[in-house]
């Protein structure tokens, strides 16, 4: 066991670090909030004037959707541009992702706040990307195809939707603090020794740590441990690969794939009007493809942050629960400000085109 | 020792949630071309603002899914009309994308009056004239249209963009595209950019016309 003056330094570090990371996320957030202020207060920085890869991502995805009418139409007398419609859409997708909506920011926190792995994050992603496109089709076929209803009906439909989504991603937010909150408040009262003393003798404080120090937590006893004691210290990697955790995979994956991007929409309407319904929905399917391998992109990004998190804070006795824990706690905090903050206004998301 | 690396990677994983958060930034997915006119009375004082948008094919194609027409493909103004109510009534949500500061002071408007839509070369255009609350005589005024969420790519037309109809003859007009040159001399200056007035970042997508009357 380390020492314990170092670890009661690493202690005091690791809160610093928790402090930290509360703040940096507050900003973000709070830079989210604010570009939204209508007028007066700080806006969106000009989206024209941004330098670098953001400004050229935008730039470039704005040429593509433009290009995608004009192929549409083209593709009305030439059956081959459907092939450039099916390239342009693949791409806009990607560049598109960046955008607000997509659930980049929710299904990312989630898999940080929720202990997954990188390749669940990937299979989130492409799930309730293909949910979004899917959605859409949806929504065309029914309001426009079947029911020739107005813009304003399908406006409806999806505001409605959107309202659904946004409660949801709020709901599964608080259901994820309320689980993490627990984990953090127990990391956070646990008496030092009793820690130190706990991940020597029981293994339920650092299921997921790998450090030298615990090199008996891996074993098999440590998750008996856990189901029978109860911990709330979130779930086990064995049990996420259960059914259970596959179920709380699919609240994550509808939550943020009943929303459909306005831009599939859009496409999809013009697609119908000009006879090329088929084109639409392929199109849309390309898209949705394009959104998930960025949107699974950043959730790899997530996920391996918190994984390096996680190494790095290993070496503080307790702390390094306390650390990852806080982390995860801030990560459940976050999806629930996303829905709170989309259901009332405060954040940006796509706009469902209503005019 | 690995104080650092550790705070760094905890920084580095905030930094993927902000960045996660932080590129929700909107960009366009309805292009609307705008000319717009600056109503005067005959005393001198600035009534309103008549808009004309022509929206983009898809959006066009879009807004016009499920309406009824006698000929197909020809739209007349009357059956646009409730087109038309829905365009007005929920842009009021989005203050009109006009946005107006007469000697600094913001200005409000009332709801549009005389709107209607055309149809002509595959494109729907939105006319409508925004009503100030109170005609005002100002020494400036700064008119803004633009959406600030950038969910609307706002472009005045290359030619006659903005047009002061009844105008005392002394009112000079400036007008200021987002990307035009003034406005990246602004960007260069930092001085001028950060202080003042200047520092608003929002300016440097509107598309900007003044109006000074001496």
């Amino acid at each position: 066991m380390t020492p314990k003056s170092p670890s009661r330094f690493m202690h005091g570090l690791a809160i610093c670090a928790t402090a930290a990371i509360a703040i940096l996320i507050f900003d973000g957030t709070m830079h989210v909030l604010l570009a939204q202020t209508p007028f007066g207060g700080p806006r969106p920085s000009a989206e024209p004037q941004v330098g670098g890869i953001v400004g050229w991502l935008l730039a470039r995805q704005s040429e593509f959707y433009r290009e995608m009418s004009s192929t549409i139409r083209a593709a009305k007398s030439d059956g081959s541009a459907v092939w450039t419609l099916l390239a342009i859409s693949f791409a806009y997708g990607i560049f598109h992702a960046a955008g607000p909506g997509h659930g980049k920011a929710v299904i990312s926190s989630y898999l940080v706040a929720n202990q997954e792995t990188a390749r669940r994050g990937i299979v989130l992603s492409f799930a309730s990307a293909l949910m979004q496109s899917l959605v859409a089709v949806v929504i065309v076929a029914i309001c426009a195809w079947l029911l020739n209803a107005s813009a304003k009906t399908m406006c409806g439909a999806e505001k409605a939707i959107e309202i659904l989504s946004y409660a949801l991603i709020a709901a599964f937010g608080a259901r994820l603090v309320w689980t993490k909150g627990g984990g953090f408040m127990r990391a956070l009262q646990a008496p030092r020794p009793a820690l130190a003393m706990a991940s020597a003798g029981h293994g339920h404080g650092h299921g997921h740590d790998h450090h030298h120090h615990h090199d008996h937590d891996h074993g098999p006893d440590q998750h008996v441990h856990d189901e029978h004691g109860g911990h709330a210290h979130g779930p086990e990697p064995s049990e996420l690969a259960g059914p259970g955790g596959w179920r709380r995979g699919f609240g994550a994956i509808f939550a943020v794939g009943i929303r459909p991007c306005s831009g599939a929409i859009l496409v999809l309407v013009f697609a119908l009007a000009q006879g090329l319904f088929w084109a639409g929905i392929a199109a849309t399917f390309v898209m949705g493809l394009g959104t998930a391998i960025t949107v699974a992109a950043i959730a790899v990004v997530a996920v391996s942050a918190k994984d390096l998190a996680r190494r790095l804070s290993a070496g503080t006795e307790g702390g390094g629960t306390l650390v990852m824990r806080g982390v995860e706690f801030g990560a459940a905090g976050l999806v629930l400000l996303f829905g709170v903050g989309l259901l009332f206004g405060y954040l940006a998301a796509e706009r469902v085109t209503c005019l | 020792m690995n104080v650092a690396r550790r705070l760094l990677g905890l920084l580095w994983l905030a930094g993927a949630l902000v960045l996660a958060a932080g590129t929700a930034q909107a960009h366009p997915h309805v292009w609307i071309t705008a000319t717009s006119e600056l109503i005067y009375a005959p005393d001198g004082a600035i009534t309103g603002v008549r808009h004309a948008w022509t929206f983009d094919d898809m959006f066009s194609t879009y807004a016009l899914q499920g309406i009824e027409t006698k000929t197909k493909g020809v739209y007349s103004r009357e059956e646009l009309s409730s087109l038309a109510q829905t365009n007005v009534e929920s842009l009021k949500e989005f203050k009109f994308f006009t946005f107006a500061k007469a000697d600094g002071k913001k200005e409000k408007f009332e709801e549009p009056v005389d709107y209607f839509l055309e149809y002509k070369d595959a494109a729907l255009t939105l006319h409508f004239t925004l009503p100030l609350k109170t005609p005002l005589k100002s020494k400036e005024l700064a008119l803004e249209v633009f959406d600030p969420e950038f969910f609307i790519d706002f472009k005045f037309a290359d030619k006659d963009p903005v047009r002061l109809v009844g105008a005392p003859a002394a009112c000079q007009m400036k007008f200021q595209r987002p990307n035009d040159g003034s406005a990246n001399a602004q960007k260069l200056g930092e001085q001028t950019f950060l202080s003042g007035e200047n520092s608003n970042f929002g300016m440097m997508f509107a598309n900007k016309i003044t109006v000074e009357c001496p």
